[in-house]
C-alpha cells in the first residue's frame, strides 16, 4: 500500500524545510533508513531517511520548494497491504547529519546472471544532473561551492560562472568564533581557515537573484527580529587585562583543551553565569500579537559563526553546566561543525541567548540583532591596547568593546546595565569564573 | 635476484598503459612529477591493441568488403576480395603507429616506463615482476589503471581455435564460415556485423530478449533489424551450454539447440583487473563485482588512485582518459573531480548507434518531465546522398529545455557524438542547438532539425 511520509518535526521549532536535493527518484526501490532526500532547514542540512522499505511512487515537491511540517515529502509503495494503521510521522531522532555532499549516483545496476553480459557498459549519466557547463563546474570546485545549492539563471536553468561567483560570496558574518579576540601579543595565525577569501567577499552580479538557501533563512529570521523587537542596546568597555593574563596561563597549562580556551571561552562563560543570575534574559516573548513570556530553564548559547555557506549559528547547550575547558571545546566543535556543513538542524535549534564576535574580524562597535525566540545578544569587539584612566593617570591597557542588546519588551534599561555589569566584573576579574557562582 | 624488502624510490608511479594509464602519466608528468609507468604488456592497453582501434580497423575493412552490395543501385559494379593475413597485418600496422606514437608522447615528457607485472606489496608499495625478476617500489602516490578482461564462461573456456575471445576475432588469418558469438552486448553487435559483411554466416546468442540489452527499446529493434538485413541470425533468450562437433549448444526457453559454429566467439563483457594488481593489499575497498571504491578525485586510499575500468561507470577508453586528468590533478595537490554529466556511448555496428546523456524513460525516472523529438534520417539530404535513410536523431530536453540526452542511429551517425555530448555536457538547451547554424549538407543536421523540431518549428518533417 501507500505509505505517504510527511514532513516530520526533525528539531526544535523546525517549520518548514527547503528541498535541497533528490537523493532518490520515482522508481527507485529504497532501504528503510535509506536517505531520501537533503533538506535545509533553519541553516542546517539534513539528509531524511526513509521510514519504510518500497519503491519510490512519487516526489512531493521539486528541488527549491518549501515544505510545512506535515506537508506530504514522498509517497513509497511499501510493498504492504492494504489495512495496515502506519504511523506517517518519523520518529524525531532519525535525523541524521548531511556531511559529504556528493549525492550517490543512483545507478542501477540488473544483476544479471552468470555472463553478466556488458554490465559495465549501461549507458547514463553518472552523477546527478547538474546544470552546469565542465568550466563552471571547475570554478565552482576552485571557489569550494556545492552546485548542488546553486540557482542557474541561465536559459534553462543553467548555471553560470556568475551564479557560481554570487554563491561563493558569504552573507554578512558577524564573527569567526573560535579565533582570537585580540591581535595583540602573540596575535597567533587564525584558527582554521577563513570564512571567505577577499576575491570572493562581497561579489555579486548585476541583476535579480533568488532569495534561497541560508542567505534566505538570514533574511527572514532578521526581518522578523527587526519588525517585532525593540532593541536596545548598551555599550562599554572591559579592562581586559587580567582576562588576557589568565588566558595566557591557561594555554600554558599543560593540559587537554587548555589551547582551545580564548577570550571569547571567557566571555561564553561569563554570560552564562548572567544568564543564571538574571533568568529574564534568558527568556523570550512569545505570540503575535505578543501574549507571552516565556523563560528558558536551560541556558543555551548560540555563537554565530560565518561559515562559506553562510551566517550559522550552532547552540552549545547547556553552557552553563560546562566548565571553561569543556565550554572551549564545545565551541570549537560546534565551529568545526560548522565550517564543514556538517551541523544539524538539532544543533542550531533551541538557543537561547546569542554571542557575535565580530572583534574577530576587526570590528570594535556593532549593535547586532536579536535573533527570533530570544531576548538578548552580546557582541564582542576587538580586544586591543586603549588609554584607560587608571588612578587618575593615563595608561594603555587591553581593553574588550562588548555591546549587548536586548528586546526591550521584556528588558528594562535597569536589568539590560545590570546583567552587563555582571559581565564585565566577571571579564574584569575572571577569577570569578573559575570560583563559580 | 634476491626477493627481498629492499625498494627503490619512485614518486608517482602509474600502473597500466591504457589510456588511463599513459593519459595519467602524461598528465602528472606535465605537472612536475616524477612518472614511472609500469606495463606488463603493450604501450596503449586494450584499447589501442585489442579493442577499439583494431576493430574499427576492422569494421572498416569490412565496410569496404561489403561496398559492392551497398553500391549496386548506384551504378557503380565492382568486386572486392579479402585477403584476411594481408588485413590482418594491416591492423598490425595500424596499432604499431598508434603505440609508437605513445611511446614517443611518453619519452618526450620524461617517463619512464618499466616492463613488469605490477601487484601491491604493501599500502605504499608495489612489486615488480618481469621475466622471472622482482623489484620493489615504493611511492609517494600511485594511480591504478589496469583495467579489465574479458570474463571467461566456466562451460565455455576460451581455447583460442574453436572457442575464442574478441582479441583472437580481430587479428585471424582465414574468415570463419559459421561465426556463433556469445554475448549481444556492443562488442557482439560490432563484431558480428564486421564478419557478417566479411561473409561468415554469423549467429548471435543472447541471454536477454534482444541485443543491447543496456540500451533504449528503440535502439535495439533499430540494431536488430540492421543485424537481420546482414542476416545475422539472432538467438535471444538463450545461454550457451557447451561445444561439440556438432555446434554450440544452447539453453532457451523452448530447449536446448545446437548451432552450427566453426568458431565461438565469447563476447559477454569484462572485470575489472582490480584482483590481479591486489589493490585491496593496498587498503582499497573492492566491490563484488571488482569495482574499486573511489571518491570524486578517483582516490581509492590516502595515496593510491583507481581509474578506468576499475571503478563504477562504462568501461570505456574516454571515460579512463577523463579520469585520468581527474587523478593525476588530484595527486598534484591540485582540486578536480570526476563529474561528467555523460559519458558517450557508440556502437560502431551497422546501423551505427550513438548515446549521449539520459533515454526518456530515465529522465522521466529522475523527475525531469521530459521531451522529445525524434528526427527521421529519411529527412536528412546527407544521410540520403550516402545512401542510407534509415535511423534517426532523437534529442531529449527537460521541462526547462534543457537538453539531456541525444540518441542517433544511422549510418555515420557515430560522428555526432561530439555535438552531442557537448550539448549535454554544458547544459545547452533546445534554442541553443536551434539556434545554431550546421553545415549543409551533414548529419549534424539531424541534431538542428530534431531540436527545431522540439522547439515547436519543425522544418523538414511534421511535427
Amino acid at each position: 500500500m501507500t505509505y505517504t511520509f510527511h514532513l516530520p518535526d526533525i528539531g526544535e521549532g523546525l517549520e518548514e524545510a527547503e528541498i535541497i536535493v533528490w537523493l532518490v527518484a520515482p522508481g527507485d526501490t529504497v532501504e528503510r533508513d535509506q536517505p531520501l532526500v537533503e533538506v535545509l532547514t533553519d541553516k542546517a542540512t539534513s539528509e531524511l531517511p526513509s521510514p519504510v522499505a518500497g519503491t519510490v511512487l512519487r516526489l512531493g515537491a521539486v528541488e527549491g520548494d518549501r515544505l510545512r511540517v506535515g506537508d506530504v515529502l514522498i509517497e513509497l509503495d511499501d510493498g504492504s497491504a492494504d489495512g495496515a494503521d502506519i504511523s506517517t510521522e518519523a520518529n524525531q531522532s532519525s535525523v541524521t547529519v548531511a556531511g559529504a555532499t556528493d549525492v550517490p549516483s543512483s545507478v542501477e545496476k540488473t544483476g544479471p546472471s552468470e555472463p553478466a553480459p556488458e554490465t559495465t557498459t549501461v549507458v547514463g549519466s553518472t552523477t546527478a544532473r547538474v546544470k552546469a557547463a565542465p568550466a563552471t563546474r571547475k570554478l565552482a570546485r576552485q571557489l569550494n561551492v556545492d552546485l548542488a545549492r546553486v540557482s542557474g539563471s541561465g536559459p534553462g536553468g543553467r548555471i553560470t560562472h556568475d551564479d557560481v561567483r554570487a554563491a561563493a560570496v558569504p552573507v554578512s558574518a558577524p564573527s569567526r568564533p573560535g579565533e582570537e579576540l585580540s591581535a595583540t601579543e602573540d596575535s597567533p595565525s587564525p584558527i582554521g581557515e577563513p570564512a571567505t577569501t577577499d576575491a570572493t567577499l562581497g561579489q555579486m552580479t548585476p541583476g535579480r537573484h533568488p532569495l534561497r538557501g541560508i542567505r534566505g533563512v538570514v533574511a527572514r529570521n532578521m526581518a522578523q527580529s527587526w519588525s517585532e523587537i525593540p532593541h536596545i542596546h548598551t555599550l562599554d568597555e572591559v579592562d581586559a587585562t587580567l582576562l588576557m593574563d589568565l588566558r595566557a596561563r591557561v594555554r600554558s597549562m599543560d593540559r587537554p583543551g587548555a589551547q582551545a580556551v580564548t577570550p571569547l571561552t571567557l566571555a561564553a562563560a561569563a554570560t552564562a553565569r548572567a544568564l543564571r543570575r538574571y533568568p529574564m534574559v534568558n527568556g523570550c516573548i512569545e505570540g503575535n500579537p505578543a501574549d507571552t513570556i516565556v523563560v528558558h530553564s536551560s541556558v543555551n548559547l548560540g555563537i554565530a559563526a560565518a561559515t562559506s555557506r553562510g551566517l550559522v549559528v550552532p547552540v552549545i547547550r547547556d553552557a552553563d553546566q560546562l566548565d571553561l575547558f569543556a565550554l572551549a571545546a564545545a565551541i570549537s566543535k560546534v565551529v568545526d561543525q560548522a565550517r564543514g556543513g556538517k551541523l544539524t538542524a538539532a544543533d542550531l535549534a533551541g538557543g537561547t541567548f546569542t554571542i557575535t564576535n565580530y572583534g574577530a574580524l576587526g570590528g570594535r562597535w556593532a549593535l547586532p540583532i536579536i535573533p527570533p525566540g530570544q531576548a538578548g545578544i552580546l557582541g564582542l569587539g576587538i580586544i586591543a591596547d586603549r588609554p584607560l584612566a587608571i588612578d587618575g593617570r593615563v595608561e594603555a591597557r587591553p581593553t574588550l568593546p562588548l555591546v549587548l542588546g536586548v528586546d526591550h519588551r521584556l528588558v528594562d534599561g535597569d536589568l539590560a546595565e545590570a546583567f552587563k555589569r555582571s559581565l564585565m566584573d566577571d571579564l574584569a576579574e575572571p577569577l570569578n569564573l573559575l570560583v563559580g557562582s | 635476484m634476491v626477493v627481498g624488502e629492499v625498494a627503490s624510490r619512485a614518486d608517482l608511479l602509474v600502473v597500466g598503459a591504457g589510456p588511463g594509464g599513459y593519459a595519467a602519466a602524461l598528465n602528472a608528468a606535465r605537472l612536475g612529477r616524477e612518472v614511472t609507468l609500469v606495463e606488463r604488456a603493450e604501450l596503449g592497453g586494450t584499447c589501442l591493441n585489442v579493442g577499439c582501434i583494431p576493430s574499427k580497423a576492422l569494421i572498416e575493412v569490412a565496410d569496404t568488403a561489403a561496398l559492392p552490395n551497398r553500391v549496386a543501385g548506384w551504378g557503380v559494379t565492382s568486386s572486392v576480395e579479402v585477403d584476411m593475413a594481408a588485413v590482418r597485418s594491416y591492423l598490425s600496422r595500424v596499432v604499431e603507429d598508434l603505440t609508437g606514437g605513445i611511446a614517443q608522447l611518453l619519452n618526450r615528457a620524461g617517463v619512464r616506463v618499466v616492463p613488469g607485472t605490477a601487484r601491491f606489496s604493501r599500502p605504499d608499495r608495489l612489486a615488480i615482476e618481469h621475466d622471472g625478476d622482482l623489484q620493489h617500489l615504493e611511492f609517494r602516490h600511485a594511480i591504478v589503471a589496469t583495467g579489465s578482461r574479458p570474463i571467461e564462461l566456466t562451460d565455455l573456456p576460451v581455447d583460442g581455435e574453436r572457442v575464442v575471445g574478441s582479441d583472437d576475432l580481430l587479428f585471424r588469418d582465414d574468415v570463419p564460415e559459421e561465426l556463433v558469438l556469445v554475448g549481444g552486448g556492443y562488442v557482439g553487435v560490432e563484431l558480428g556485423c564486421a564478419y557478417a559483411k566479411l561473409g561468415s554466416r554469423v549467429t548471435i546468442v543472447e541471454a536477454e530478449s534482444r541485443v543491447l540489452p543496456g540500451f533504449d527499446d528503440r535502439i535495439g529493434r533499430a540494431v536488430t533489424k540492421g543485424l537481420r538485413t546482414l542476416g545475422v541470425g539472432l538467438c535471444c533468450d538463450h545461454t550457451a551450454l557447451a561445444v561439440d562437433d556438432a555446434g554450440l549448444r544452447v539453453q532457451g526457453p523452448d530447449g536446448e539447440m545446437v548451432l552450427p559454429a566453426q568458431v565461438v566467439g565469447v563476447v559477454v563483457g569484462r572485470r575489472p583487473n582490480s584482483d590481479t594488481v591486489g589493490i585491496a593489499e593496498a587498503g582499497a575497498t573492492v566491490d563484488q563485482r571488482g569495482l574499486v571504491s573511489v571518491d570524486p578525485g578517483r582516490r581509492a586510499t590516502q595515496g593510491v588512485f583507481a581509474i578506468g575500468d576499475l571503478t563504477d561507470g562504462p568501461a570505456l577508453a574516454h571515460k579512463a582518459t577523463a579520469e585520468a586528468e581527474v587523478a593525476a590533478d588530484v595527486a598534484c595537490g591540485y582540486s578536480n573531480a570526476f563529474d561528467p554529466t555523460c559519458v558517450p556511448m557508440i556502437v560502431f555496428g551497422d546501423p551505427q548507434v550513438v548515446v549521449v546523456g539520459v533515454d526518456e524513460e530515465t529522465a522521466t525516472n529522475q523527475g525531469m518531465d521530459p521531451r522529445s523529438f525524434r528526427f527521421p534520417l529519411a529527412a536528412s539530404g546527407r544521410a540520403r546522398t550516402l545512401g542510407g535513410d534509415d535511423g534517426f536523431v532523437n534529442v531529449i530536453a527537460d521541462g526547462d529545455g534543457t537538453v539531456v540526452g541525444i540518441q542517433a542511429v544511422g549510418a555515420h551517425v557515430a560522428e555526432l557524438a561530439g555535438e552531442a555530448a557537448l550539448a549535454v555536457e554544458t547544459a545547452a538547451t533546445v534554442e541553443d542547438l536551434a539556434g545554431t547554424i550546421h553545415a549543409h549538407p551533414t548529419l549534424g543536421e539531424s541534431i538542428l532539425e530534431a531540436a527545431l523540431g522540439l522547439a515547436g518549428r519543425p522544418l523538414h518533417v511534421g511535427r
